[in-house]
């Protein structure tokens, strides 16, 4: 990021005007995969069998790509709705571990900038926003920099996934489009599998995905999570202790 | 139906992003609930990842050599490995696909 690291003086009282601008010029890159996969699911929302409205207000109501995606897949394959809203439910848990990060620069803000920035914090903007926090000085006006990042990311989820649903029908099935969902997601976690216990969640995951197949209620999805999550964080707990005892 | 599912499940994950933020919880949540909700995106993710590869649309049934979506896939790794770029990854993992369904 081409943020004003070398001179860490100039960024302090920066104005709420340019606080936001900076949010949004950093979360810029980020639309490159953040657009392709709201098309992506405004397409597959309506193949789910989702109405165009659905399809689109989803984007507003979850604002997530995944637990959209996996509400569609499921609500397409019959699956009743309180698994589907428990499987959505489970995998946005991790917004819980961004706002207990993010909290100590937002607290003391009035209940409604609160509100607001808490609907507005997804991965992308989370991911933005806490290295302005963290590592530049703070500005009485930093919370702009979420406001920036955050409603950049919105206005593109909500726009690539109305253009998803108008020209979702258009699109030939031999373009194979969606297989762009698991693409976006390789994206995402082949950069971040790092220790053993990342590889223990993923292998876990992706093998309890497959064997659990005949499950009804498409249930090889939540399993998979929760025995990915599992893994995870016994091998990282067993990693601690053969640290702590060596 | 699909509303009332979408509405709560909407409320839910605000509540996920606001809990932190309300006053009323001043600590951070234990340790282990840390560490558990790190490994959520890799858990999470890769159970999607694998059957939308592994598993063929047409019949269900797991598909591995004659399986253009397979290797598609590792060339998208490679690609992620490489650049961390999520525009690149796409971009190489379609055309690979692309390449391969009118090769196999």
């Amino acid at each position: 990021m081409p943020k004003a690291q070398n001179s860490p003086k100039a960024s302090q009282n920066l104005s709420a005007r340019s606080e936001f601008w900076a949010g949004v010029r950093e979360e810029m890159p980020l639309i490159f995969g953040v657009a392709p996969f709201g098309l992506v699911f405004g397409v597959l929302g309506l193949e789910s069998g989702l109405t165009p409205w659905q399809t689109i207000l989803m984007s507003s109501i979850l604002f997530g790509g995944a637990s959209q995606i996996v509400f569609a897949q499921l609500w397409a394959a019959g699956v009743p709705p309180l698994i589907v809203g428990g499987s959505v439910c489970v995998i946005n848990t991790r917004h819980v571990l961004y706002s207990a990060s993010i909290a100590a620069y937002l607290r003391h803000l009035p209940l409604r900038w609160r509100i607001l920035l808490g609907y507005l914090l997804t991965d992308e903007a989370y991911a933005i926003s806490i290295r302005r926090f963290q590592h530049d000085p703070p500005g009485p006006h930093q919370h702009f920099h979420l406001l920036g990042s955050g409603m950049l990311l919105w206005t593109s989820w909500q726009f690539s996934t109305i253009f998803g649903v108008l020209v979702g029908g258009t699109i030939p099935d031999s373009w194979s489009l969606s297989f762009a969902i698991p693409l976006t997601f390789i994206a995402i976690v082949a950069p971040i599998l790092k220790t053993r216990a990342d590889l223990a969640a993923a292998a876990t995951a992706g093998t309890i995905a497959i064997l659990g197949q005949p499950l009804p209620w498409n249930l090889w999805l939540i399993t998979a999570a929760i025995g990915g999550i599992l893994a995870g964080w016994l091998v990282n707990r067993l990693n601690h202790q053969a640290g702590a005892t060596s | 139906m699909i509303w009332f599912i979408m509405i709560a499940a909407g409320l839910f994950t605000f509540a996920t992003r606001f809990i932190m933020l309300s006053n009323g919880i001043s600590n951070r949540p234990p340790p282990w609930l840390v560490d558990a909700l790190g490994f959520v995106p890799i858990a999470v993710l890769t159970a999607i990842i694998v059957p939308a590869i592994l598993i063929d649309p047409a019949d269900q049934t797991i598909a591995l050599w004659d399986n253009p979506r397979l290797f598609a896939a590792a060339l998208a790794i490679i690609a992620a490995l490489v650049t961390r770029q999520m525009i690149t990854t796409i971009g190489v993992g379609i055309v690979a696909l692309w390449v391969l369904q009118w090769a196999m």
